[in-house]
């Protein structure tokens, strides 16, 4: 059965997990997040070990059933996890889920998969209780933060385990203020993890990791939106809301029908509020091609957490303005390329790079300032996975990314949001 | 309670059972269909769910009734358990019983080899729906998962499945097709649509002809609402003025609802409706639209799409009408040339930016130069207007010949 502090059991049950391993002294997450679970300090000597650490203090966190379940069937979130070499490719890595998965399946007759259990085999005592969610949740996210492991290692091992944390909350039907602030936060791990993969695009084991990324993304927001739904009090707007449902027209990278879709159900409360506006507003202009009030108010009004999710296709529009201009300019009044970086929020020379995959040439002035002729034959749009360059300020010019401090931009950012006046009465809500 | 009472409860229902024994065994759709429809609120069936209330040991009078078919018991008792469920308005246990019954009838339906009972089962196909709604409704009132109708969905296809065949059953596939779309369009999963779509387009026993003409003028409804989901404006065209050419004209409701989707397709390829028409059918949120086509009038479209918000977005072509915003611009850049054109011949196919700046200042719409210039790239890059712009020069240069292509029935090029 369960208890508020797992520390009691956790003596006796190391070494069942030790499995005749060697583990060396283990380091806490970066984060500085407690004694860590099992009391212990390690060193960072290890990166395995470390991981190995935080797998263990993790798997603690499971019910005790789910634990010998995992150790009999050799489950891959641990055996792979301690045994696996960091550098090992995600494709090997599937192959070994699959053939893990076999044995699994033969010894048990059922196929388990990390700590996804099907509803027919839950029991009372495999479910964690809502304090219990909230320290793994905590602890996965602050796993995330230290840098040291290579990210797709750390986003797979999260990944399967706030699926099944989401899996735990449904099936207790627990749906108050606690479960919002945890999907919140497990939306937030999922658009950083989609930044995060978008770059690495072009690596193809990763393609899959980012498709899967997405569709737990939109599975998240969609049961968001429900507890939303659900909690509503009339006239009211839980904090993040408006956020929260912009980032489902940011992630589907502006789909169309899933747009109308959108705004079709959302309630007229939700539509009105700036942030949605915003939202509205971004995909407007992206459908239109103005790009020029397109980056101008993503610099102005975008969150951190949007621009993120947005940032993957901010090239698209670019390729669009320069085809555009290409298109409908004058040949014999070339673009000066210095103003063209400002209007598409772009460092220069990073446009000089995105004209080139264009196969648009660059010529210089008598006075040494590189213009971008029009009507230019040879323009096409890019072959390959373009590098995602991110937005600029004309004022400053340097990057807004912050790092990689997951959450960061999201703890520190405090926003005030605008009166939404309905009918009759006024709603006014201010956030830190 | 009178005695007489109870007898008369026990008269009706077994009365009722007889009938519907009867219906089967006679294979007479149209008295069956008229038992089933549970949400008519029709009196035979609202004194039935009294007399079930009163007559509490009506089980037993099913079983009696039984005896001829045992079949029908399945889909009588929770039949029967949904009609006084949803008379006392709980709903939930409506739609509980009711799928039971359904599941059971359509069991049965499956085995009836002629087209009899057609009529019937589309009568179980409309009320599982109408209580799923029902019963998501009560709920979602009550803090839980509304999953009713994604149910009923479920159940709607395997009652598809059922029709989709070479039998004389198949002319009642469009009429379930539709119950599914209604269906989708409520639960917001239209992509499951495709899946009948396809089928019905192009399963080789399916003769899009031989189904009855309220239903291929529902199903050209929906379809071309999806077509104007997904913006394709000349299928969208052409499916709703299917529709509205196939239509009751006595139902005007339904014209209404055909015109209310039809109108920003046609918008959006250049055709402009008649102010009469917008008049007679209460259309009038598209009155100050169609004025700012016709006027180039960009702050009016703005101040029409925002006064009528709401019900452009819940209907889902707000950004239909959005995009008006590009025919606008060039209606209030043709107005600018042909003004110019009547001060000086020669020059007016040159118009300089900071004069679209102006026009747009007096329309209260500010915008700098920079974004006149995108604007202008923009129509020319979608041919609504023929020519370039000279950004050192700050002007746009039209061409000398038809600077200003109409649309003539297509939609502006993406």
């Amino acid at each position: 059965m369960w208890t508020q502090h797992a520390e009691p059991e956790l003596g006796n049950s190391r070494a069942e997990l030790d499995d005749g391993r060697t583990k060396p002294g283990m380091p806490r997450p970066s984060s500085g997040a407690g004694t860590g679970l099992d009391g212990s300090r390690a060193k960072l000597d290890d990166p395995r070990a470390e991981l190995s650490f935080c797998v263990k203090n993790v798997f603690f966190l499971c019910s005790k059933r789910t634990r010998t379940k995992t150790e009999n069937e050799r489950s891959l979130a641990v055996s792979s996890y301690l045994n696996k070499n960091t550098n090992e490719t995600l494709q090997r890595r599937a192959v070994r889920k699959s053939e893990s998965a076999r044995i699994t399946e033969e010894q048990s007759g059922r196929q388990t998969f990390c700590r996804t259990l099907s509803s027919n085999e839950v029991h009372s005592s495999d479910l964690r209780p809502p304090p219990v969610l909230r320290n793994t949740l905590k602890y996965l996210l602050d796993l995330m933060i230290s840098s040291e492991h290579p990210f797709e290692i750390i986003h797979d091992f999260v990944f399967d385990r706030t699926r099944s944390i989401r899996q735990d909350l449904s099936i207790q039907n627990i749906i108050d203020e606690h479960a919002i602030e945890m999907y919140e936060k497990m939306v937030e791990f999922h658009i950083i993890s989609h930044l995060k993969l978008a770059k690495s695009h072009s690596d193809p084991d990763n393609l899959s990791l980012h498709y899967l990324n997405m569709e737990q993304l939109t599975k998240c927001l969609l049961s968001l939106y429900e507890i939303y739904d659900l909690n509503r009090i009339p006239e009211f707007v839980i904090k993040k809301e408006n956020e929260f449902h912009s980032f489902y027209v940011l992630h589907l990278e502006l789909s169309l029908i899933q747009m109308k879709i959108w705004l079709t159900r959302l309630s007229a409360l939700i539509v009105r509020l700036s942030v949605i506006c915003f939202v509205f507003r971004i995909f407007i202009y992206f459908r239109m091609g103005n790009y020029k009030r397109f980056f101008a108010i993503l610099a102005m009004e975008a969150s951190q957490l949007q621009l993120r999710l947005i940032e993957p296709f901010l090239n698209e529009v670019r390729v669009q303005a320069l085809s555009c201009i290409n298109h409908s300019g004058y040949k014999l009044q070339p673009y000066p390329l210095e103003l063209l970086a400002e209007l598409l929020m772009i460092k220069e020379d990073e446009l000089e790079s995105l004209c080139c995959e264009c196969g648009l040439q660059i010529i210089t002035d008598e006075l040494g300032c590189k213009l971008v002729p029009a009507k230019q034959s040879n323009f096409h749009h890019p072959k390959s996975d373009l590098e995602s360059y991110s937005l600029t300020t004309p004022v400053k010019f340097h990057s807004l990314d912050c790092g990689d401090r997951y959450l960061e931009g999201v703890m520190l950012e405090e926003r005030m949001m605008v009166v939404a006046v309905l009918m009759k009465e006024s709603i006014i809500e201010f956030s830190g | 309670m009178s005695f007489t009472s109870m007898g008369e409860a026990h008269r009706r229902i077994a009365d009722f059972l007889n009938r519907f024994s009867e219906a089967v065994s006679t294979q007479d759709g149209a008295s069956l269909k008229s038992l089933l429809s549970v949400s008519s609120n029709s009196s035979l069936l609202l004194s039935l769910a009294d007399d079930l209330n009163l007559y509490q040991d009506w089980s037993r009078l099913v079983k009696q009734a039984e005896r001829n078919s045992h079949t029908l018991g399945e889909i009588l008792v929770p039949h029967l358990r949904c009609v006084q469920s949803y008379r006392s308005g709980r709903f939930v246990e409506a739609y509980a019983a009711f799928e039971k019954s359904a599941n059971a009838f359509l069991q049965e339906f499956r085995n009836w080899e002629t087209a009899w009972a057609v009529e019937a089962m589309h009568v179980v196909a409309h009320e599982i729906r109408i209580l799923a709604e029902l019963a998501d409704k009560e709920l979602a009132s009550l803090g839980k998962n509304p999953e009713k109708l994604q149910g009923a969905g479920s159940f709607l296809m395997k009652v598809f499945g059922s029709l989709a065949g070479k039998g004389p059953k198949r002319v009642g596939a469009l009429y379930v097709t539709c119950q599914l779309f209604k269906a989708y369009f409520k639960l917001g999963t239209v992509h499951l649509c495709r899946s009948v779509i396809r089928s019905i387009e192009t399963a080789k026993f399916f003769d899009f002809e031989e189904f009855p003409s309220s239903d291929k003028v529902t199903y050209m409804y929906y379809t071309g609402r999806l077509e104007v989901y997904n913006e394709n404006f000349v299928a969208a065209d052409q499916k709703l003025t299917y529709a509205l050419m196939h239509c009751n004209s006595r139902h005007e409701a339904n014209l209404r609802m055909i015109l209310k989707y039809l109108i920003p397709v046609k918008l959006s390829i250049g055709i402009l409706p008649k102010m009469s028409l917008l008049d007679k059918f209460h259309l009038t949120e598209y009155t100050n639209i169609v004025k700012a086509l016709k006027q180039g009038d960009l702050r009016l479209l703005r101040r029409a799409l925002q006064e009528h918000e709401d019900q452009f977005l819940r209907t889902g072509v707000y950004l239909v009408l959005e995009k008006l915003e590009l025919q606008v611009y060039q209606r209030l850049v043709k107005k600018i040339y042909i003004f110019q054109k009547q001060k000086d011949p020669s020059k007016a196919h040159q118009i300089k930016l900071d004069v679209i700046v102006k026009a747009l200042k007096w329309l209260e719409i500010d915008m700098d130069v920079d974004e006149v210039e995108c604007m202008m790239a923009i129509l020319i890059y979608k041919n609504l207007m023929k020519g370039y712009f000279a950004h050192k020069s700050k002007v746009v240069v039209l061409s000398k010949q038809e600077p200003f292509p109409k649309l003539n029935g297509k939609p502006v090029s993406s």
